[in-house]
């Protein structure tokens, strides 16, 4: 019987009617702000990056840099490891001399070349550079934006302003980044067989990576030159390698050897499933790998 | 004057224990410091951390203080936003044991960092993308939070009994704590639970990436930060002789940390069934396989992560017969503490050993990630625990982190 007394009556007042269905109605609209209106936090934030490689860039400076390394031209003369360390400065241990086991940190070059086979048993060579994502990892971790987006698509890094976290060498998928441990006191043993250096030695304590030579294709196009045309502006690797096994250029292009090499060869990038979509392809082996 | 002599001397006496924790006190920095100066002048050179382990002891105490200095915000929200006034005796001491992990991480990062010069870009240089940001500026943040919250315990110390009108400040500041515990929460909310984010985004890593990462972090947190602050008010009883907090205020601790224990074992129960038995993606297998066979991963996970670590101290928390004896409480929260380094140990240095693979072939492998802190490492570990006992014997012997008059 008291149950009956006490039961809820369901009055709905004005102001309780106004109260529910304005939340209602906020909440859609709100939620269709986020989802579809300039807002939608997720979605814009991720293609930002995209679209700076891409769109943005493109309409700015209109290029996009990328390269194709052809794993059925690789010889594995390691040519391009030793230009590169040489024109960019980059501490190497050589081998023979340094990479007995005590060393616990091995030098270890922007750009490496290893022995590789295929899943049939055909041996090739692998090497790899920096691979300037579009969607970088090491972009989007990086707690002082020390590292960045260019609008030609190319991941560059600010030294200046690095506080060596290593944030971005745990978060990079390919193992490119590599940390000044100390000062640097060597002496580099492919100058000036390979070349001369072109930059400064990183100070200690920041983080380091391939850059593409930036500096010739910054210089370079200032004077009127084709990265990837002319020798003058284009990454020390690519102009060293002895049987032609890379090419770089503007994808954005249709016409740049990079572009032709993409259209024409099977060509991969790696873990693409990550996602973050590297401006380097590889030309397989013919076997297929 | 035979009775003021007598005060005098009372007053300079220092018995030998207490010399004797002066002494291991004053030890610790030492080599702290020694170590630290070694590390400022040489570069990390000289640390064991390598490019394949770029992240390793130093992260680990970064990530353990933070989340063990989680019992000021669970304790503050407690009492602040969840009217639980009776907790209120317990806050103060939980704020300050909350400052000094914080302080503790931040000292910590410095050291960690390549460029310490440059440790203030973070919030001059803004990558709003990026979660060490956010936590970097919520941790300092959250410093500042705790020191508000605490300055009306500074001011009550008999230093400013010169100084009405700091005392009059702090009272004003006193009347903000629960803003103050309401920001508190939403800021720890969001960086206890991205530091584990930090581990849980990077998806080149195969047992980091899943989003259960920065929950199983925010949930140890809460569990295990309140069991130090009791842990250290029963300590500090014992140790003065003096009432800190009501016995059934640190049981109530004791029992919420228990639950919240449980609720962490159960996550991590899932997290594991999904990821190992259900999930088995190829990579993942790989890498798990690869840590049991070469590291003692496995045994520090079930022996030191799951039983001494979650059931032992749930079992201490909970059980009426031990929660009831101050000793079993302590006891139980050195285990929990014990278990959660050792799960941000796991997670750092295991997730790192796992190498990389990114060749499109089938025989490069990078090695995998060896990596044991080095002397110097150590040397900093030890500082900054030194570092932390100090504080904390200066707090518990001159501020009035016990008293109650804030009661009414």
């Amino acid at each position: 019987m008291s149950k009956k007394k006490t039961k809820i009556k369901l009055e709905l007042t004005r102001r309780d009617f106004l109260i529910v269905g304005g939340t209602a109605a906020g909440s859609v609209v709100v939620a269709q702000f986020l989802t579809t209106g300039p807002l939608s936090p997720f979605a814009s934030f991720k293609q930002q990056q995209v679209e700076g490689g891409e769109d943005a860039g493109s309409l700015i400076t209109g290029h996009r840099w990328g390269m194709v390394i052809n794993l059925d031209k690789c010889i594995g003369c390691e040519y391009c490891l030793r230009a590169c360390s040489a024109t960019n400065d980059v501490w190497v241990d050589i081998p023979s001399e340094n990479n007995s086991p005590e060393n616990k940190r091995p030098e270890k070059p922007w750009n490496i070349v290893v022995e590789e086979k295929t899943s049939t048993g055909t041996p090739f060579f692998f090497s790899r550079p920096c691979l300037h994502c579009a969607d970088a990892p090491c972009v989007e971790v990086c707690p002082v934006k020390a590292t960045n987006h260019r609008e030609d698509g190319l991941v560059v890094m600010n030294y200046d302003r690095c506080i060596g976290c290593r944030y971005c060498e745990i978060a990079c998928p390919y193992d490119a980044r590599k940390f000044n441990w100390q000062e640097r006191t060597d002496v580099n043993p492919y100058i000036p067989t390979w070349g001369i250096a072109e930059v400064e030695r990183r100070p200690r304590g920041v983080v380091e990576k391939c850059t593409f030579c930036i500096h010739r294709i910054d210089a370079g196009l200032k004077e009127g030159f084709m990265p990837g045309e002319d020798l003058e502006a284009t990454p020390a690797c690519v102009n060293i390698c002895p049987v032609g096994a890379r090419v770089f250029g503007d994808l954005n292009n249709p016409n740049s050897k990079v572009s032709q090499a993409i259209e024409t060869e099977a060509t991969i990038r790696l873990r693409e499933e990550l996602g973050t979509e590297p401006s380097v392809y590889y030309v397989i082996p013919k076997e297929g790998l | 004057m035979a009775t003021s002599t007598t005060n005098d001397r009372k007053r300079l006496y220092i018995s030998p224990a207490t010399l004797t924790w002066i002494g291991f006190i004053g030890i610790c920095i030492t080599i702290g410091l020694v170590s630290a100066l070694a590390v400022f002048w040489n570069g990390l050179y000289i640390t064991n951390m390598t490019d394949s382990v770029p992240w390793g002891l130093w992260i680990t105490i970064d990530l353990s203080a933070i989340a063990l200095g989680a019992g000021a915000f669970t304790l503050s929200a407690v009492v602040y936003l969840f009217g639980l006034k009776r907790f209120q005796p317990i806050v103060r001491f939980a704020v300050f044991v909350g400052f000094i992990g914080y302080s503790t991480a931040l000292l910590t990062l410095v050291m960690d960092i390549g460029r310490p010069d440059r440790f203030w870009h973070p919030w001059v240089y803004w990558n709003i993308h990026s979660v060490l940001w956010e936590i970097t500026w919520c941790i300092t943040i959250y410093l500042t939070i705790m020191l508000v919250e605490f300055a009306p315990v500074i001011a009550e110390s008999h230093f400013f009994d010169r100084y009405p009108w700091v005392r009059q400040g702090a009272k004003y500041l006193h009347r903000l704590a629960p803003m103050l515990a309401l920001i508190g929460l939403a800021i720890s909310l969001l960086h206890q639970s991205s530091l584990g984010a930090t581990y849980g985004i990077v998806k080149s890593r195969p047992i980091w990436f899943k989003p259960s990462m920065p929950i199983m972090f925010i949930l140890s947190a809460i569990a295990v930060g309140p069991a130090l602050t009791m842990a250290l008010a029963i300590i500090a009883k014992w140790v003065t002789g003096k009432k800190s907090v009501p016995d059934d205020i640190l049981r109530s601790i004791a029992r919420f940390s228990g639950f919240a224990l449980l609720i962490y074992g159960y996550i991590r129960f899932w997290d594991l069934a999904a990821v190992t038995y259900y999930g088995r993606t190829p990579s993942v297998s790989e890498a798990f396989n690869l840590l049991r066979q070469q590291t003692p991963y496995n045994f520090s996970f079930w022996v030191f992560e799951i039983f001494l670590g979650v059931f032992l101290p749930a079992i201490l928390f909970l059980v009426p017969r031990f929660n009831r004896n101050p000793g079993y409480l302590v006891m139980g929260a050195l285990f929990a503490v014990t278990g959660i380094v050792i799960n941000r140990w796991n997670v750092t240095v295991g997730g790192l050993f796992v190498p990389l693979s990114y060749s499109p072939g089938t025989i490069y492998q990078l090695p995998p990630g060896k990596y044991f802190p080095g002397l110097p490492e150590w040397g900093v570990a030890i500082g900054i625990i030194g570092y932390g006992l100090a504080m904390l014997t200066l707090g518990i012997r001159y501020l009035p982190l016990f008293s109650k008059e804030e009661h009414s």
